[in-house]
């Protein structure tokens, strides 16, 4: 019922043909006979009233026909305020609906006193008795219509973005998105370990000695700049020296760090540091180089026995049992190795999940792809579409007015079909 | 009718429609265009027919079987009447087109000039004084006197009365259809001249009821001292015979 409101003031008429046989015997009698037989004169006239009749009914149907067309075209062209404003088509409607419904108008009560005032006396009058049957049509179905018909509306909104056809822009977007990003490389440097922190420190440390020193003599702050700059380079120069005096053998001693601990551990004191004799002949075997002994000091090392024996002592430590064969970048380095492999552990993550998402967009940039070709496909088969449903439509034309299609028809058709299917068939392949 | 609104609310639906009604109007227009050439050789026909009659009476005035003709017509001439009265064409406008003079009630144009052969009422002068109004078919127009000449039809041998353009009033050329045009006939109690049946004479008249189909005949009640309520019974006079009444109130 609220789709009344939709639906223009259609009479959906039921147009009865004249019935020839009954009503028109004569002129039906005139048909069936061949053209040789003539027409008699005194025919003339029933055939006559015949024609008539068939005329009239045919002309009140091309009228009612005319009215309803009108009223379609009228309706689809002015929808905003209809009906009220209807009033210069009711007497089209007025006239045709006496027209159509001869019965239910009186002609007598008419009263007209000429062709003149009589048309408009009914008019009036019908014009009345419509714009009141519009009035109570409309009303009612005005008010539930509104909020019913958003909802569909809005599914439809929300789901577009989903559902539409993709664009350029957005696999311009997606290239963008595969281009490789400048910043990676700075994520897998692997920064220069620096200065140790004890080192940083102890030449902190003694720049703030100096500076404090240098206060306490001149405070004069001026002065602290360049002495300060010269006492870092005296300080570092410090700094190795102190370190090499720690460290003596690092320098000094060419022999590898694990003969060094190994020897640590077996000597008791530092003082009898050159006195190896007791350790060595456990392995005097092994070693070639023993002769390399800091004892013999005044020879020059041969440092690929050092090394060797270095070698050596690990590896029959790790024979033991005693060594794991892993490796060891130094000894202050656990604790920087730590620091490293979280940071190569992490680096090789962000390698993977970059790759990763590398990889899954240039899948999404070729499924991408992939659809606007097939979009386009759509579109052509759409094309298509039409033109078939063109060569239908024309056919169907041709058929109606009975003569057969004519071959440019057919081939067209044929065409149109044949362009379609093969569309179809890219679309699918 | 809930589905075929429903239906006709969609575009889709509402277009079709339109299609059609357009292809339905357009058959419907050819019908029409067809039938009415048919009926218009018919018209041909006709009155090819009525030229050869006009000019077979012509030459027949001359000839002597005037009389047997006189008394034989009576019953002839009252079937010719009524038959004339029946093959009147009917009108049936196209759209838009409103019924043109001579057409039911429609009055002729004034300055209407009623030809050869077109049936007329006549108000003729009787021997006796008394003016009558008979069925009477032109013979000729003088423009230059402004008057008609006619015959009457019933009895071809009388005189022929020359009567000036206001003693004429022409009969209808066409029905009306009061399925289309019923602003075209007369309508209910109005003063009409019409033909008393099965006599050449009119009389007034007034309309009881009008045609409801085209092959229909007004029904009239004429005016008859002769009855308590001083009108006859309802009588039918076809459309042909039925003129409007111009006189005032009796003479």
């Amino acid at each position: 019922m609220s789709e009344l409101k939709d639906c223009p003031p259609l009479k959906y008429y039921d147009f009865k043909p004249v019935d020839h046989v009954k009503v028109c015997p004569r002129y039906t009698a005139v048909l069936s006979r061949s053209e040789d037989d003539g027409i008699g004169i005194e025919e003339l006239d029933t055939l006559q009233l015949e024609l008539e009749t068939l005329l009239s009914s045919a002309s009140r149907r091309l009228r009612a026909l005319e009215e309803q067309r009108q009223i379609l075209t009228d309706w689809q062209d002015k929808k905003g305020d209809k009906r009220f404003l209807k009033l210069g088509k009711d007497p089209d409607l007025a006239a045709s609906s006496r027209h159509s419904k001869p019965k239910k108008q009186k002609l007598d009560g008419k009263g007209s006193h000429g062709p003149g005032p009589g048309p408009g006396r009914p008019k009036s009058k019908n014009i009345q008795t419509k714009v009141q049957e519009f009035e109570f049509e409309v009303d009612p179905q005005d008010i539930p219509r509104n909020p019913k018909n958003d909802a569909p509306n809005r599914f439809w909104a929300s789901v577009e973005p989903y559902c539409a056809d993709i664009t350029n822009e957005e696999i311009r977007v997606l290239e963008e998105l595969l281009k490789p990003p400048e910043d990676e490389a700075e994520y897998y440097k692997i920064p220069a370990l620096g200065k140790h922190y004890s080192q940083r420190w102890a030449q902190e440390d003694l720049l703030e000695e100096q500076r404090e020193g240098a206060r306490a003599n001149d405070k004069k702050k001026s002065m602290i700049g360049p002495l300060s700059e010269l006492d870092a380079k005296d300080v570092d120069a410090l700094l190795k020296k102190s370190e090499s005096q720690h460290e003596p053998p690092e320098d000094g001693c060419p022999f590898g760090p694990l003969t060094q601990r190994l020897l640590q551990a077996l000597v008791e004191e530092n003082i009898i540091s050159p006195m190896e004799d007791s350790p060595i002949p456990d392995i005097p075997g092994k070693d070639d180089g023993a002769g390399t002994s800091p004892r013999s000091q005044g020879k020059a090392f041969s440092v690929p026995h050092t090394r060797s024996l270095e070698a050596r002592i690990r590896e029959e430590l790790v024979s033991q049992g005693l060594l794991d064969s892993d490796e060891r970048q130094g000894v202050g380095g656990e604790s920087e190795d730590e620091v490293l492999a979280e940071l190569q552990k992490r680096q090789a993550e962000l390698k993977a999940l970059t790759a990763h998402n590398r990889s899954r967009k240039q899948e999404l940039l070729k499924l991408a792809r992939d659809e606007m070709r097939k979009q386009e496909l759509r579109q052509r088969v759409r094309v298509a579409d039409n033109e078939v449903m063109e060569a239908f439509r024309r056919i169907m034309a041709a058929r109606q007015k009975k003569r057969t299609p004519t071959k440019k028809e057919k081939d067209q058709a044929w065409k149109a079909l044949k362009e379609r299917e093969s569309i179809l068939k890219l679309l699918d392949g | 009718m809930q589905t075929p609104k429903s239906q006709s609310s969609s575009p889709y639906y509402r277009t079709k429609l339109r299609g059609l009604y357009t292809t339905a109007k357009a058959d419907a227009e050819a019908e029409c265009g067809i039938l009415r050439r048919a009926l218009d050789k018919i018209a041909e026909i006709k009155s090819l027919l009525e030229e050869r009659r006009i000019a077979a009476r012509m030459a027949g005035v001359y000839s002597d079987t005037d009389p047997p003709r006189k008394t034989m017509r009576r019953g002839v001439l009252m079937t010719l009447l009524q038959q004339s009265a029946m093959t009147l064409p009917l009108w049936i406008g196209k759209p838009g087109e409103s019924p043109p003079p001579l057409c039911g009630a429609i009055p002729a144009s004034s300055d209407y000039v009623a030809k050869q052969g077109d049936k007329v009422a006549a108000r003729v002068k009787a021997v006796d004084g008394d003016e009558q109004w008979i069925l009477a078919e032109v013979v000729s127009y003088n423009h230059s006197t402004n008057k008609y000449e006619v015959d009457d039809i019933d009895e071809e041998g009388k005189e022929r009365h020359t009567l000036s353009r206001r003693r004429i009033i022409p009969l209808p050329q066409w029905k009306a259809n009061p399925e289309t045009d019923p602003e075209a006939l007369f309508s209910k109690d109005q003063l009409v001249l019409a033909l008393y049946p099965q006599t050449t004479c009119f009389y007034r008249a007034l309309i009881h009821t009008p045609p409801h189909r085209p092959q229909d005949d007004y029904s009239v009640l004429f005016e008859d001292t002769s009855y308590a309520d001083g009108y006859s019974p309802p009588l039918n006079v076809a459309q042909r015979y039925v003129v409007a009444c111009k006189e005032n109130k009796k003479k």
